[in-house]
């Protein structure tokens, strides 16, 4: 059994394609219960996102199936293959297995560490499983991918970090106030910039926003947009005494907050007041940091912070990288100590058949034996048995690769000629079961 | 017999700083399960000490110092488990190792002064040794939250930041422990206050009972605590004295009751010392 991957990405194909290819959108169950349908693809699972539409395949013939699957892919979204052909990967083996665990980790996604793939991959294993379209191999396979997912989120600090200024605003605000739940925002501006600040601060779940502006109107129409209160410009002192956060993006050519503004905010307030002024020239007089309780950043600020979480992110990939590898190889292993069970059950067999073989010969000179004895007798061969495959047995299962494997089996099968005992239908695990005597 | 308690205390405290530069779970996980362990001998220890003297040993300087650490470890669990927040415990096991150093070094025999076997007195000691476990936990919630602040304000994002919970939440924190300290100093000091004058009637020539008064170190410095934290939780709820002020009134506390409860047991002259 190998596996299959088949896909485009947003490292393969532009926006337009994938958007043609997507599944995401309609029904993925629906969609794998098709591909399964098709004789050579009995075990698959169809990962679909913004960013990628793969399909993974276990099975043996792969020329074949990748044929089907470029049958299906153009069927289903009504494309000709020569369409999207040249813009599909396809992995194999040890590849397959390493791309599924650097997409579950984060490693691969346009934004690298986002959160939201791990949930993704596990959701379209969910719909495969839902359409019994997994076997043995995917099962283990994306099971591992999830414990790599988690692994890769837990030692690294892959996901930590904003990687947009407003983020990292936010992310600022939660450090300070934890929950923004029930926490009041003032935004002062109504362009774009306040615009996009708004709606990051309400899904952010903040409890009330205000917003004002120098045009009322604009103010309000911002204030509509997002679920906020537009509050007249006459009573931004009045209203910044009321509120934990501020944030301002006007275009006015100089300071629209002073310090003695801040100062009659604050004198009543212990705790912090979180300033973040998005505006070039900047809205707020730098020196209200002076003031004990007020936490001041600047789009500099906020733009040193995001180059840093860029730059540690990177860093971080190296260790995220080896915690894949270090999987990968986790799971070929197993995946080889499972495909040596054949050879290593058929040496048992062997061995076992040799020995009740020389027992029936020689059941006449044992008959002598009491029942106790004959008992111990066949107790010590069985040990004899076991001790002499231990090792060949571990050996086996720690074979290096797929090549070496099969030159040992074919080498155990000519030394042993294990194949001309396959006919022998005996239970290897308990031999002593068909004791001879009672 | 403390030495055991001080050792797990000691490797619990190199996980959990382990765990606060590297923030690995299972290190994580190690640290808490080393101070399980070792809160576990402590209780241990205690309940031996309990059985060898009949009540629990606290009349004596090294026997008290080492029942606070049990109770200030057993808070310190309490407050990781509910808030799975192990940050803390970097600050904590210091004091935690530093404090049990003591009753190790220097055991002392548990008290048979008859003055000291009455009820008042139990409810007195076991009162304010809860008292200082929780100002202690609120003093380094405090110091943190200072640490925090500082670096949020100075834009250097750092170590702490990356580590420790937010500051509403070491702010929320420390609230409840100062209110808890609060009232178990409250009712210690009552306690001690009706038991002093029990025993003045009952032991006449006591020397020290008869010299206890607000003259004296620890009484006097005892008052200055509850008087500091009073006003800690006043200036909380009546002038939103919350965040950093709040954060260095508690820091500020936690320091007196060391030299209260440290420095002068040891070192000065007080009608405490039975």
């Amino acid at each position: 059994m190998n596996l299959l991957l088949l896909g485009v990405s947003h490292r393969t194909a532009p926006v337009d394609l994938r958007e043609k290819l997507d599944f995401s959108s309609g029904d993925v169950g629906a969609a794998v219960q098709e591909l399964a349908s098709r004789a050579s693809v009995p075990e698959c699972v169809v990962l679909s996102t913004c960013n990628r539409s793969e399909v993974y395949v276990a099975n043996e013939n792969l020329e074949r199936t990748r044929r089907d699957i470029i049958d299906f892919l153009g069927q289903f979204h009504g494309l000709p293959s020569e369409a999207f052909t040249e813009h599909l990967f396809t992995l194999e083996g040890r590849e397959a297995v390493e791309h599924l665990f650097r997409v579950a980790a984060g490693l691969d996604s346009a934004l690298v560490g986002e959160p939201q793939i791990l949930g993704q991959v596990k959701e379209a294993f969910q719909k495969a499983s839902e359409r019994h379209c997994i076997g043995p191999l995917l099962r283990s396979l994306f099971d591992r991918s999830f414990i790599v997912g988690k692994r890769v989120r837990k030692e690294t600090a892959l996901g930590e970090g904003a990687v947009s200024v407003s983020f990292e605003a936010v992310a600022i605000a939660r450090k300070i106030f934890g929950k923004l739940e029930g926490r009041r925002v003032l935004v002062i501006g109504a362009g774009d910039i306040s615009t996009l600040t708004a709606q990051h601060l309400r899904t952010s779940g903040v409890g009330e926003i205000l917003i004002t502006s120098r045009t009322g109107a604009h103010a309000q129409t911002l204030a509509e947009q997002v679920d906020a209160r537009a509050v007249p410009w006459r009573e931004l002192s009045a209203t910044l005494a009321t509120v934990d956060i501020v944030v301002s993006a006007t275009g006015a050519p100089r300071h629209v907050i002073t310090r003695s503004q801040i100062e009659a905010a604050t004198r009543r307030r212990s705790q912090p007041l979180y300033i973040v002024d998005l505006a070039v020239p900047r809205d707020v007089d730098p020196s209200v940091v002076d003031i004990e309780q007020v936490i001041l950043y600047n789009i500099d600020d906020l733009q040193a912070r995001v180059q840093q979480n860029l730059t540690s992110r990177t860093a971080e990939m190296e260790r995220a990288e080896a915690i894949v590898h270090e999987e990968v190889a986790g799971f070929l292993a197993r995946q080889r100590s499972l495909s040596a069970v054949p050879t290593i059950k058929a040496l048992r067999k062997h061995f076992y058949a040799i020995r009740d073989a020389e027992l029936l010969r020689r059941e006449g000179k044992l008959a002598a034996l009491s029942p106790e004895d004959y008992a111990r007798f066949e107790d010590v061969t069985r040990l004899m048995i076991e001790r002499l495959l231990l090792n060949p047995t571990d050996q086996l299962k720690a074979l290096p690769d797929e090549e070496t494997q099969v030159a040992y089996a074919e080498m155990l099968n000519r030394l042993f000629r294990l194949s001309e005992h396959d006919n022998i239908d005996e239970d290897v695990r308990s031999p002593d079961a068909k004791s001879r005597r009672p | 017999m403390n030495l055991l308690p001080l050792l797990l205390y000691g490797a619990a405290a190199v996980a959990y700083a382990l765990h606060f530069a590297r923030r690995q779970a299972g290190i994580g996980r190690t640290a808490t399960t080393l101070l399980m362990a070792a809160a576990l001998v402590h209780t241990f220890v205690v309940a031996m000490q309990t059985m060898e003297v009949g009540h629990v040993p606290i009349s004596n300087p090294s026997r008290a110092i080492s029942t606070a650490v049990w109770l200030l470890s057993l808070s310190y669990l309490y407050l990781e488990i509910t808030t799975n927040e192990r940050a803390m415990g970097v600050f904590v096991l210091p004091i935690v190792v530093a404090l049990q150093l003591i009753p190790t070094l220097n055991p002392g025999v548990e008290n048979a002064n008859p003055v000291l076997n009455s009820g008042w007195f139990f409810v007195h000691v076991a009162s304010l040794l809860s008292a200082y476990a929780s100002f202690a936990l609120a003093g380094v919630l405090g110091l943190t939250y200072v640490l925090q602040f500082k670096e949020i304000k100075k834009k250097q994002l750092g170590y702490f930041y990356t580590r420790l919970p937010s500051l509403q939440i070491l702010d929320a924190m420390n609230s409840r422990a100062v209110v808890v300290g609060w009232f178990c100093l409250t009712i210690g000091v009552v306690a001690g206050v009706v038991w002093a004058a029990q025993a003045r009637a009952a032991f006449a020539n006591d020397p020290n009972l008869q010299a206890m008064s607000l003259s004296d170190p620890k009484v006097f410095i005892s008052i200055v605590t509850w008087a500091v934290y009073s006003f800690a939780m006043l200036s909380r709820w009546t002038m939103g004295w919350t965040g950093r002020r709040a954060a260095w009134l508690s820091a500020s506390g936690f320091a007196i009751v060391l030299v209260n409860f440290i420095a002068v047991s040891y070192l000065l002259p007080t009608s405490h010392n039975f």
